[in-house]
């Protein structure tokens, strides 16, 4: 593929959308970003890595932290804030990757190589998915989408200027309930081509 | 009564506002006060007169707001104007030093003298906190010597966090030594009417007998973790001071502004120029200074911290005019029993810890007026409840991570390195050195005053 591309991949839990991020990285040949990301960070910057995910997409304690000249003290915007810098300057040196989570299609909203997908799902499928994958019953399947789901948007959302989930903040949002995981990666690269000018798709 | 109720209600919405962060808090303090103006000034007291008063523009006009021989009582009503253009000027001026490479210039020197061991840097980056923060905001000390402390630490193999706390510290501990330190001192002493001369031989006094003490007490809890730093270290990537100077004539220039600023400090009280002036004439000298770059300069100075003094001024005015404070006041009497040293020991600690958890600067603001009241109703000499005021909302913050701004800068810089300090690393180490100057200041209250 020429020139760069960054695909900042933002999902729910269970929808499926870790797994087609991680396809298209491979199918690509670029660099795959999860929380893997935490482990070239400690690598680089010499980090303690359990401390980096002690502190790893936590939202802060409003009653424990303040900002003062856009400083923080809380050590979980800090974290934050040392990925928000890896995955800039990775995108700043022109590195092509795939990034799942971390508030990507935010932090990196102003480079023209950032593509920004959310991918969502039914209630019923999420949790099939999560069933199987976690060996859970429904209800405990279901209790931990919810936990981890709202994890997730209190995360974005206090870092973010746009809601979590909302189809305004994303280039392309896709229930994967529908067309599947393999549905997802198809689209998805349909769009890397169409925006990368790759050339078009043929009509049918 | 019903002013007084909304008063406290606006207080405690605009606190409430600030510690949530959920909009900037120069726009909780401006909303709030606006509120104040409108509702209890003018809904509830009909007073356009106390409208007028809080708003206190009129100060501009007199001459003792400029010029002053002695002290110049401001009124602690309302905004407090001489505070707002001191701390403008001194903004003003810090930038163009920032600019010119003085500070780094400055650390790297100090690390270069002490050949660049780690223990030997622990104690004097601490030393060049405390007297830095005597004259310059500790937000601006604290961004440039962490800056340095990570990266010498980096570069000389130890960690930069026992340097980045030890020197917090003494940012706050060195900002309670003088009138200008600390933003709680500046409103103190133009509230007051406090010279530089009065606090440095109060105030002064206690920080410096306190330092005394917090310089051993940080080299022996950190001596251990700095023991292994700089050995087998490649001395030709050691940073040169001279390289931190990006211009030599701008460098000599804020040199030159700096030591005149120090001068006119210590001398305001015999030349009659008052804290306003002072501001006001160092940014003028510094924007004249860098010409062209006057625009870009004014364009980094802190408007938002000067707006929300403004607007704070304004809520506390509110309560002052209604009468909270003075109930409040009544309350400290009521509770020491008319016990001078239990009253002292109250205002000491309960400013302590009150800072440690929210800003020091409105708690500052609000307990001037209180202390006026406490100071003509118990007959203590106001001078020391005003030193008590001081040392507890100065010194008080550096307990816990948010109690004070350089905190949270120092703790943000090192966390940003790969450093994260939290809660639990933080209050081992500075909680106790904070009740030990607490207890050294109380001591030296009660025995050199009382």
């Amino acid at each position: 593929m020429e020139g760069q591309v960054i695909l900042a991949v933002g999902r729910e839990f269970g929808s499926g959308g870790h797994e087609a991020a991680e396809i298209l990285a491979k199918k690509y040949g670029i660099l795959f970003l999860d929380h893997a990301l935490l482990k070239n960070i400690s690598n680089e910057k010499k980090i303690a890595l359990e401390l980096l995910e002690k502190f790893d997409e936590k939202p802060k304690n409003r009653f424990l932290s303040r900002t003062v000249a856009g400083h923080s003290s809380s050590p979980e915007v800090n974290v934050a804030k040392i990925q928000f810098d890896y995955l800039k300057k990775l995108a700043d040196e022109g590195t092509s990757f795939v990034v799942v989570g971390r508030c990507a299609e935010y932090v990196l909203r102003e480079n023209p190589a950032m593509i920004s997908v959310f991918v969502l799902g039914d209630k019923e499928t999420k949790c099939a998915r999560i069933q199987e994958k976690y060996n859970l019953s429904e209800e405990e399947a279901y209790r931990t989408m919810k936990r981890r789901d709202s994890s997730r948007k209190t995360y974005h959302n206090s870092h973010c200027d746009g809601k979590w989930g909302d189809s305004r903040n994303y280039d392309l949002c896709i229930n994967s309930s529908k067309i599947g995981v393999d549905g997802v990666v198809e689209l998805i690269d349909d769009l890397i081509r169409q925006r990368t000018g790759a050339g078009c798709k043929k009509a049918d | 009564m019903l002013e007084q109720v909304i008063a406290i209600s606006i207080f405690i919405i605009m606190f409430a506002l600030i510690v949530s962060e959920r909009i900037e808090r120069q726009w909780a303090s401006m909303g709030c006060a606006v509120l104040m103006l409108l509702i209890v000034f003018g809904g509830c007291m009909h007073s356009g007169k106390a409208i007028w008063d809080t708003i206190n523009l009129k100060e501009l006009a007199t001459t003792g707001f400029w010029y002053a021989k002695g002290a110049a009582e401001s009124a602690s009503t309302g905004v407090n104007w001489a505070t707002i253009l001191f701390i403008a000027g001194m903004m003003v001026m810090v930038e163009g030093m920032g600019r010119a490479g003085f500070f780094r210039w400055l650390c790297l020197l100090i690390a270069k003298a002490v050949r660049y061991r780690a223990v030997p840097i622990l104690i004097t980056f601490m030393l060049m906190s405390f007297v830095l923060s005597m004259f310059i905001d500790s937000i601006t000390v604290i961004l440039f010597l962490a800056a340095v402390t990570v990266e010498l630490g980096g570069l000389l193999h130890f960690s930069p966090v026992p340097v980045i706390l030890a020197e917090v510290f003494c940012a706050n501990l060195g900002g309670s030594a003088t009138m200008c330190g600390d933003p709680p001192n500046i409103i103190i002493g133009t509230a007051l009417g406090y010279t530089f001369g009065d606090f440095t031989k109060n105030t002064g006094a206690m920080a410096l007998s306190s330092l005394i003490v917090v310089i051993p007490y940080f080299y022996l809890c950190f001596r251990k973790m700095l023991k292994n730093g700089s050995e087998n270290v490649d001395k030709t990537a050691y940073p040169q001071p001279s390289s931190a100077i990006r211009n030599k004539k701008d460098f000599s220039i804020s040199c030159v502004i700096f030591a005149f600023a120090v001068i006119l400090l210590v001398t305001h009280s015999m030349t009659g120029l008052t804290v306003a002036t002072i501001g006001c004439s160092v940014a003028i000298i510094t924007l004249l200074s860098v010409g062209r770059e006057a625009g870009k300069l004014l364009k980094k100075v802190d408007y938002k911290t000067l707006l929300f003094f403004i607007g704070l001024f304004v809520v506390v005015g509110g309560l002052e005019q209604t009468g909270v404070l003075e109930r409040i006041a009544g309350l400290i009497e009521v509770i020491s029993g008319g016990n001078v040293y239990v009253c002292i020991a109250i205002i000491l600690w309960i400013s302590a810890v009150a800072s440690a958890f929210v800003d020091n600067i409105p708690f500052a603001a609000t307990m001037i007026p209180v202390i006026k009241s406490l100071a003509e109703t118990t007959g203590l000499d106001l001078s020391v409840l005003a030193w008590t005021l001081a040392m507890g909302t100065d010194v008080g913050g550096s307990a816990t991570p948010i109690g004070a701004s350089a905190n949270v800068v120092g703790v943000s810089i090192a966390s940003q390195n790969g450093h994260v300090i939290g809660w639990g690393k933080y209050c081992k180490y500075l909680a106790p050195a904070t009740i030990l100057v607490m207890l050294i200041s109380m001591a030296g209250i009660f025995l050199r005053y009382l």
